[in-house]
């Protein structure tokens, strides 16, 4: 050991968030939260002896800050094996370009470009109408608690998106809602909160997500309804040609389409944008699992 | 240095038997538990000195969760932040099943060899 043992619970968070620097801030965040549930129940379970006193038994108990964040350490590398499917490597260019359509994560991307319309919206509302109540209330005596009603709902709807984005991109996110440490007075709380950058990126994030989430969808409804025509097109094309079903007046773009030569290559068009657009899609959620995560996630070391 | 060696030794031990014993106990008892909780009880059964270090069932204890073996749902809490409590699931309790008779397998196994040598 070459520091000295812990004698607060704020002391014993700060030598475990330092012993697990550089880790992923999900998982700091993840056994903070762990650290400070057992030590506060602890302090609160021997009620006659003070926080130093306890703390003095934790290393033999709970483990000192070290053998802890070893112990994430090791679990989440286990975890993180046991979870990811080994994929195999496709040799060629083709492979790897046509190999998007058997990622899941592709698939999943996707959706979530499709859905992040509606969760853009919720969250836009909820943010707006949060800040400007509470701004409204400000004056008033419900102003204080409306807030800080607002700021847990907004812990937990950035609870929430972090799991949804954890299930769409595989980025991993936090487990546990974050949680402010102090005993500090009810007002240094109130101050602290109103000064942690992640109170204003947290709601930056559900605000920004409204014109993102528009972007996503149009990018994937337009690029999805293109490549499904220009696939699906010349069959519809032929089938109309040869008289197999009649599916209406079928005009197909200018003239020069029309011709049975051209079909093939239309096809081809629709199945190479369609990989592009997974490409895209997949490109889209791994841009975003990081960007939520700098506005979502505590950064490592603060 | 034995001491060294013995608490590697421990821990290397522990790697596969912590979230053995976390589905036993869950599997035990009648009601939810949170981590804190867990930890008592181990030390608790082995006079008040747990043999893992209470803060290493936290992660396993969300490996597990992970794995669908355990459920969990969160409650606040007056002491500190809200605490989560763990339940064991149905696939958990078939795994558990299975660990068992692996632990007994190798416990047996080990058994042989050991008390062929110094005899109790």
């Amino acid at each position: 050991m070459n520091r000295s043992a812990p004698r607060s619970i704020d002391q014993y968070l700060r030598q475990l968030r330092e012993e697990l620097a550089g880790e992923d801030a999900a998982l700091i965040q993840d056994a903070l939260y762990d650290a400070e549930e057992y030590l506060r129940a602890e302090v609160a379970a021997h009620p006659d002896k003070s926080e130093s006193d306890v703390l003095e038994l934790i290393a033999s108990t709970y483990g000192a800050p070290d053998e802890v964040a070893s112990a994430y350490r090791d679990t989440e590398a286990k975890v993180k094996a046991a979870m990811t499917t080994p994929r195999k490597a496709p040799g060629s260019a083709a492979g790897i370009f046509f190999g998007v359509f058997l990622d899941p994560r592709a698939y999943t991307s996707l959706f979530f470009m499709l859905l992040s319309l509606a969760t853009g919206v919720i969250y836009f509302t909820f943010a707006v109408t949060g800040l400007a109540l509470s701004a409204g209330l400000a004056v008033l005596v419900i102003g204080i608690p409306f807030f800080l009603l607002f700021m847990a709902l907004t812990r937990v709807v950035s609870l929430a998106e972090g799991r949804l984005i954890e299930a769409m991109t595989g980025e991993r996110m936090p487990r546990r809602p974050i949680h402010q440490s102090g005993t500090s007075g009810f007002w240094s709380r109130v101050g602290e909160m109103l000064k942690d950058r992640r109170t204003w990126s947290t709601l930056a994030y559900l605000i920004l997500m409204l014109p993102l989430g528009i972007a996503y969808f149009v990018i994937a409804v337009v690029g999805l309804s293109l490549s499904l025509a220009f696939t699906f097109t010349p069959l519809i094309y032929l089938s109309d040609h040869y008289g197999w079903f009649d599916p209406g007046n079928l005009h197909i773009g200018p003239a020069w389409l029309e011709s049975l030569w051209a079909l093939p290559f239309m096809m081809l068009t629709g199945i190479l944008l369609l990989t592009l657009v997974m490409h895209v899609a997949r490109g889209v959620g791994r841009l975003h699992a990081m960007y939520a995560k700098a506005l979502l996630v505590a950064p490592a070391g603060v | 240095m034995d001491d060294s060696n013995s608490r590697k030794f421990q821990k290397e031990l522990n790697g596969g038997l912590v979230g053995l014993v976390l589905l036993a106990v869950l599997n035990q008892s009648s009601e939810d538990l949170y981590g804190y909780e867990i930890a008592k009880r181990l030390a608790s059964a082995n006079e008040g000195v747990s043999v893992f270090k209470e803060g290493t069932i936290y992660p396993v204890l969300r490996a597990l969760s992970a794995g669908n073996l355990l459920t969990s749902r969160i409650v606040p809490s007056y002491s500190g932040p809200p605490r989560r409590y763990y339940r064991i699931t149905d696939e958990g309790r078939s795994v558990l099943a299975e660990w068992t008779a692996i632990w007994a397998g190798t416990r047996n196994f080990v058994d042989r060899f050991i008390d062929k040598g110094q005899s109790p």
